[in-house]
């Protein structure tokens, strides 16, 4: 019961330790690299065999979505982190499609399901993710399994996020970094006809409040206010899951007074042109792209 | 014409047999083949007796030069036997269902079993 009691006050200690004195830029400032390790392994006669391999790295709010499909199952994971201390605890959102009969018609019918798990561990423990259920229970099962080592290392800021796969040829297996931008470098021209205003480049940061920029047509001046707003939410349940629309921003353009928004043009940071008619009779072209390293 | 009475319901297999002869010679009236057929469907014995009873006819018959008298053949399949089948039918399907979920597991399971799961080493 004292050990009990003492053991608690220990942890309380280390916790406030943690939280006050501890500089949180050591643990988890812009000069850490998360990195996201992966073995694919299957049973075999001899040991486990590695299929497939790869890593997904990047500043720690990175993000690392895993596709893997058989001919009966298709397993996608959006894997996030959130650091605690010591520990790190590890999400994922899983959606998986399987295989389950054949219509009468002879088309294969799926079952699909969304569901989320959540593990603490230790950085560089390895946790093994048996994608088809709980892990066997009898060593002739010929389930695979992924093995996730969780690193971070202390960078110079070098945080662009990278991505490395190998893989066999007869396993469809991808790994993609996933990474919600937190700026967009915003290329802005005024149209109209055969006139173009010249480009007005600039980096805008998401929820930032709204900024005034000025076009110049011929001689006539045009005034907007722009700012970067968050997209309305994915529809698709796979989308919103595997945050499939993670790069997509959008441009709320406005006039200066600050009355109705003239509209809002949604993209992603491809660097493609999008287009929005204003009341003035000018057009405005709108380029999203990811904005340089920093 | 023949007792029914008599010789019917409460009667012996003999008294059933005679009537069964003057069924066939189409003696009876439509009572005494009612009260007959009612009899046939309970007693095997005498069933059986009639078919014999027929095909001794039909057999007279072709001897005679009746190339259409025919009859119909008895079952060969009894109760008994049928029972036997069904039996051993639903028990060597009971044993490969049982076999084939030891072997390969059961349709569905729970929802829970095919998810993932993640355990940290």
């Amino acid at each position: 019961m004292q050990l009990s009691s003492f053991s608690s006050a220990l942890a309380a200690f280390a916790a406030l330790f943690l939280g006050f004195f501890l500089p949180t830029t050591l643990l988890q400032g812009p000069g850490t690299r998360l990195t996201y390790r992966i073995r694919i392994m299957e049973p075999a006669a001899t040991g486990p065999r590695m299929l497939a391999s790869g890593s997904v790295s990047g500043s720690l709010d990175t993000e690392m979505r895993l596709t893997l499909r058989s001919d009966s199952a298709e397993i996608e994971a959006l894997f996030q982190v959130a650091p605690v201390g010591d520990t790190v605890n590890l999400g994922a959102e899983f959606f998986t499609r399987r295989r389950v009969a054949r219509s009468r018609r002879g088309l294969a019918l799926w079952e699909q399901d969304t569901y989320r798990r959540l593990v603490r561990l230790t950085w560089s423990d390895t946790a093994r993710v048996y994608p088809f259920g709980s892990p066997p229970r009898s060593s002739a099962s010929r389930a695979s399994w992924i093995e996730l080592v969780l690193e971070r290392d202390f960078t110079g800021g070098e945080t662009r996020p990278a991505e490395e796969q190998l893989a066999d040829s007869l396993h469809d297996f991808r790994l993609e970094a996933v990474v919600r931008p937190r700026r967009a470098r915003v290329t802005l021209n005024l149209v109209r006809g055969d006139t173009v205003s010249g480009p007005r480049p600039m980096d805008l940061v998401r929820e930032e409040p709204a900024r005034l920029v000025q076009l110049v047509l011929g001689r006539r001046v045009t005034t907007l206010e722009v700012s970067l707003v968050r997209p309305a939410p994915a529809r698709s349940v796979r989308d919103r899951v595997l945050a499939l629309d993670a790069d997509v921003v959008c441009l709320r353009v406005a006039p200066p007074d600050g009355s109705r928004p003239v509209g809002v043009l949604c993209g992603r940071l491809t660097n493609v042109a999008r287009r929005l008619p204003l009341p003035t009779g000018d057009t405005l072209v709108a380029t999203l792209a990811w904005p340089g390293p920093r | 014409m023949t007792d029914v009475t008599g010789g019917g319901a409460g009667g012996t297999h003999e008294s059933w047999l005679v009537q069964i002869d003057a069924e066939l010679d189409g003696e009876l009236s439509l009572v005494e083949r009612a009260a007959l057929a009612k009899h046939l469907a309970t007693c095997s014995h005498c069933a059986g007796a009639r078919a014999s009873q027929l095909e001794v006819r039909v057999a007279l018959a072709r001897s005679a030069g009746n190339p259409h008298a025919f009859v119909v053949p008895r079952p060969t399949i009894r109760a008994g036997t049928l029972a036997l089948w069904v039996a051993v039918a639903l028990g060597s399907g009971l044993l490969a269902g049982w076999l084939a979920y030891s072997r390969w597991g059961g349709p569905g399971g729970s929802l829970e079993d095919t998810r993932a799961a993640i355990v940290v080493q």
